[in-house]
């Protein structure tokens, strides 16, 4: 049987009194884009680290193409980090030119728009195509697992449109892929999805399997801004869809009651959750289950 | 503005070593300073040679420690004598009048035995080796080579090494194929190089410019300056790895650096330093160097009166080298951490 691209096998790390991650254990297989989902500070970025080498955990064991991650592993591996990893003194090209070569293949040739850029200083450029060039330098040694923590941050829609499309033609090769976000956008394109919270794993699989059960009360009235104020007033956590109110993690009884206290009539029906509300809604009850300790009976994990 | 003062001063009781630049810094200087800052050379080490050597040991004045005593003795071991640095003036009997050989690269030493022997007159004739008119930017500049290696060494190195944490590419680094070795040779050897290069001209402006001499081994020199080298990349790739910003690397070469330009004998001569503050000059390679580079500059010793200093320095050179290595390379390539639970900060353990 073929080891996993990737594995975290009960990874658990410390900083002090703070758990960064927390018995997480997950696989990536080859050809597969799995998202890591979670808010900063969720231990995205943590959990890539102990996955990439770069950072021992306290327990756990991680697995690079099959073994703990090693130089040898490494040269197979391609990492976009979050701070992109680029020298911003050295040109596109000698950027490029020193990757290949620590890795002893030719450097790779740029299309547009960043071989129009290949002279130019690094710092100079634009974040998209400052992450275009991270990501080419990344896969220039043509790896067989690329790691993405958080690759389209701060890009247009149009580069990180171009950056998915690349990751998809890597995973079309076999290329077993994880990349972490809280975009959740970026989470559609992914084959498969894990939701991190505080540390830990609380959701997995499809956007369906995250949001399974959970539900969201939807308000449509003829002021939706009126109703939208009220609700927002309240202290509640209210987004917009259209034209539409969305409140979560409360009855829908009580969303009528409180419009209808001032004074307005509304549609209120229950909707599948989405996993932005999804989400939302563990940063609303963490402080709670912090306390009491039961974060793991709210949200068991369930089996990968 | 109240908050604005209220707020800089919780960042600086947060931010220790800069509170350490403010509190600690200026008590060292002020202590260093106070006992280092001393031209009076308060006793010469002498020798005494020729016949009737005894005699005249025993009259010499206390400024003059007479160290070395030999009736068969003549000019030329006078001049090996001060050549060696085992004495700083050397006395011949063999002439009439006797001959009082002088140590030029030895400034204070020199200056106050050139004024002591002076006012015997005729009695005695003064012969200045090395440095005859004792100008001073003759003994400072050899020295002063070894604080530009230094400084390159420090503080250039550490903040380049520091700046690829800082942009995270020191992370890239560490998930590219190359081992930690070779990223860090990789790293200095251009620091290497250009400090190298900052020697020769350094040296060379320095011999046109102030008609400095060079009269020792090209190549001996070269040996302790890439010695020396080792030492303070060593000490910059120790620092960048306790360093999170180039301002603390900065910092933490500031404490490094500016001990030595105190007590390394640049200046100050180191004998004039009282035995409190003068041990922490035999810890500084700055201290050997100017040992090395002013004795085969202006004297020409060679390596028969100089490898201690080379012994030392070799040995600071494999220790913080490889204590620098082990470092950087704890950043490159980490390993697990304890199983055992961690306790809360401040918890009992």
């Amino acid at each position: 049987m073929t080891a996993p691209a990737l594995e975290a096998r009960s990874l658990t790390r410390r900083f002090r009194d703070n758990v960064a991650a927390d018995d997480v254990t997950f696989q990536v297989d080859f050809g597969e884009v799995v998202g890591l989902l979670g808010a900063n500070g969720a231990g995205k970025t943590t959990t890539i680290r102990i996955l990439a080498g770069l950072l021992p955990p306290t327990s756990g064991q991680a697995f690079l193409l099959g073994s703990p991650p090693s130089r040898a592993s490494r040269r197979r591996l391609g990492y976009v980090p979050q701070g992109l990893g680029l020298y911003g003194d050295l040109t596109v090209r000698e950027n490029l030119a020193f990757a290949a070569s620590a890795f002893g293949v030719e450097p790779a040739t740029l299309i547009d728009p960043l071989a129009g850029a290949s002279d130019r200083i690094v710092s100079n450029l634009p974040l998209g195509l400052q992450r275009q060039l991270s990501f080419v330098t990344a896969l220039q040694h043509d790896p067989e697992v690329l790691i993405l923590d958080e690759p389209t941050s701060g890009v247009g829609a149009l580069a990180a449109a171009r950056l998915w499309d690349r990751i998809r033609d890597e995973s079309d090769k076999g290329v077993g892929v994880l990349v972490s976000t809280h975009s959740m956008q970026e989470a559609r394109q992914c084959d498969r999805l894990l939701l991190m919270f505080d540390g830990r794993i609380v959701g997995r699989g499809t956007e369906s399997d995250i949001v399974a059960g959970m539900t969201t009360v939807e308000v449509a009235a003829d002021s939706w801004s009126d109703a939208f104020s009220v609700l927002a007033n309240d202290g509640l956590l209210v987004t917009l869809n259209g034209t539409k109110a969305r409140v979560i993690d409360l009855a829908p009884a009580d969303v009528e009651a409180k419009l209808r206290e001032h004074g307005i009539e509304a549609d209120v029906q229950v909707v599948p959750s989405t996993i932005d509300e999804r989400m939302a809604s563990l940063s609303i009850r963490a402080p709670a289950w912090k306390e009491d300790g039961s974060l793991s009976r709210v949200f068991p994990t369930p089996a990968s | 503005m109240r908050a604005m003062i209220l707020k800089e001063f919780r960042e600086l009781r947060r931010d220790r070593r800069t509170m350490a630049m403010i509190i600690v810094f200026p008590l060292l200087m002020l202590i260093i300073f106070g006992y280092a800052a001393n031209f009076n050379v308060e006793s010469i080490p002498t020798a005494i040679l020729g016949p009737g050597a005894e005699q005249v040991a025993q009259q010499a004045p206390d400024l003059f420690d007479v160290t070395v005593v030999d009736s068969t003795g003549t000019s030329e071991t006078a001049q090996t004598l001060l050549r060696d640095a085992e004495a700083q003036v050397a006395i011949t009997t063999d002439t009439e009048p006797p001959t009082a050989f002088i140590d030029g690269s030895s400034l204070f030493a020199a200056g106050k035995a050139v004024g002591a022997l002076g006012r015997l007159g005729d009695r005695i004739t003064v012969d200045i080796l090395f440095n005859p008119d004792l100008i001073t930017s003759w003994v400072l500049v050899p020295a002063l080579i070894g604080y530009i290696l230094m400084f390159i060494g420090t503080v250039v190195t550490s903040i380049g090494l520091v700046r690829e944490r800082e942009n995270g590419t020191l992370e890239q680094l560490a998930v590219m194929p190359l081992s930690p070795v070779a990223v860090i040779v990789g790293k200095i050897a251009p620091y290497f190089i250009l400090a190298s290069i900052d020697m020769v001209i350094v040296t060379v402006l320095a011999m046109i410019l102030f008609s400095i001499p060079f009269v020792g081994n090209v190549l001996l020199f070269g040996v302790g300056a890439a010695i020396f080298l080792f030492v303070v990349l060593g000490v910059g790739v120790l620092i960048s790895t306790v360093s999170q910003t180039s301002g603390q690397a900065i910092q933490l070469a500031i404490f490094f650096l500016v001990p030595q330009i105190l007590l390394s004998g640049m200046i100050f001569p180191i004998e004039a330093i009282p035995w409190g503050i003068r041990w922490l000059s035999y810890f500084m390679p700055l201290t050997y160097y100017t040992k090395i580079s002013q004795g085969i500059m202006l004297r020409g010793a060679g390596l028969d009166s100089l490898w201690p200093a080379f012994v030392v320095l070799t040995v600071m050179a494999v220790f913080v080298f490889t204590g620098a290595v082990l470092r950087f390379r704890r950043d490159l390539t980490p390993h697990r951490v304890s199983e055992a639970p961690v306790q809360p900060e401040g918890a009992p353990a």
